[in-house]
């Protein structure tokens, strides 16, 4: 392939934020302008006290240029991600759902709209535990029955980035496993593309 | 483990040498056993690579016991505590010791077949779980620090064979991608 390798196993951490990046979210402007077209749609039109729903990337750069105040989506509060962390200790077997686009929309809200988050230092504080925990999980998961046996790994509920940390080496560790099982028939076709996806 | 015909890996795998005995005479083969005969006699032994032994063997011109690396010596020692065995040793070169085992799996019949596949899983699934967390301490680990060579952990390392220290570097670099995604600040381009 004429993707460099680092590219080959799927998206990076930094392609997935990309993407997030075009989810919507509400902005306060601190400034005035009428309807704007994009080409992702039409936003707008900005008047000051009242709310406007913009791509995360446009809402990012406005608030890096202080023209306006980011309204953090409402699983972005403490008492939600309380209660996700909660829920998370509480059941030992599987993930809980979380907004698909969770880690990352979180995580670069905090990098540059600190300000417009309810503490964040102790919701900083949150997310890391609550990574944690799912990472402990994943471990867990990795050292399972399904995954010896080479068939299978529960990821339900689990979000494309921290699928994205995890994908190469399951994939890579279950083509071994496959090809290491003993042959049922002479039928070669078995083997498919594991192996080869990882190297 | 792919067996793809442009495969570095699984070539280097095939280079092992095979102890062999002829089930018959050659006639000026001699020289493969390194003496100045002309010919190889009937029973004779002879060190061959694998993907010449791998032909041979399967028209019945050779026979070959289980290699050193599988036998029930190693078998015993993984049962006894699989990732403590250094299988990195027991075959040469750079040690592919699982893809060996399975070229050589693919000559033996339905039995000793099913039987050194399931060896080579089981080793392999007992295997992983250090190997995981191992990969997993060294993709979070600050590496401007000396290594320390004590724990367990490396020790299992030195050990690894082949395709896990491939496995090993996914790993790694999977999690220290996403580490330095974490720790990143976003604040590429900027105002």
């Amino acid at each position: 392939m004429a993707l460099p390798k680092h590219l080959q196993n799927g998206l990076t951490p930094d392609e997935l934020t990309f993407l997030a990046e075009e989810e919507t979210i509400d902005i306060v402007p601190l400034f005035s302008m009428t309807r704007v077209r994009l080409l992702s749609g039409i936003y707008g039109p900005f008047t000051p006290p009242s709310a406007a729903k913009v791509p995360l990337w446009l809402a990012l750069s406005l608030k890096r240029k202080r023209k306006c105040r980011i309204v953090p989506p409402e699983w972005l509060s403490i008492d939600r991600v309380q209660n996700s962390l909660k829920e998370e200790r509480e059941n030992a077997e599987s993930f809980c759902s979380l907004p698909r686009r969770f880690i990352e929309i979180s995580k670069v809200l905090l990098d540059v709209a600190q300000d417009d988050l309810m503490q964040p230092s102790s919701l900083r504080s949150l997310l890391k535990d609550l990574r944690e925990v799912r990472q402990a999980k994943i471990r867990i998961g990795l050292q399972s029955e399904g995954v010896m046996r080479g068939s299978y790994l529960q990821v339900t509920n689990l979000t494309p980035l921290e699928l994205s940390e995890l994908k190469p080496f399951l994939v890579k560790a279950m083509g071994i496993m496959q090809s290491l099982e003993p042959r049922k028939e002479e039928d070669e076709d078995e083997e498919e593309g594991g192996g080869n996806y990882a190297q | 483990m792919d067996d793809d015909y442009y495969s570095l890996n699984s070539i280097l795998a095939e280079n092992h040498k095979l102890s062999c005995s002829f089930t018959l005479d050659v006639e000026g083969l001699g020289y493969l056993e390194g003496g100045t005969e002309n010919n190889i006699h009937q029973h004779s032994k002879v060190e061959l690579p694998f993907w010449l032994a791998q032909t041979l063997s399967l028209n019945e011109f050779t026979t070959f016991p289980l290699p050193p690396p599988y036998s029930n010596r190693v078998k015993a020692a993984l049962n006894a505590s699989a990732q403590s065995v250094k299988l990195s040793n027991l075959v040469g070169g750079n040690g592919w010791w699982y893809r060996w085992g399975r070229r050589i799996a693919d000559v033996l019949d339905d039995e000793p077949q099913a039987d050194l596949l399931n060896t080579l899983l089981k080793a392999f699934v007992n295997r992983l779980p250090a190997l995981q967390d191992l990969s997993a301490h060294h993709a979070s680990a600050d590496h401007t620090l000396p290594e320390g060579s004590t724990s367990t952990g490396e020790t299992f390392r030195d050990g690894m064979e082949g395709d896990e220290r491939e496995l090993f570097a996914i790993g790694q670099e999977s999690g220290k991608v996403s580490k330095s995604w974490y720790d990143s600040s976003g604040r590429k381009g900027g105002r």
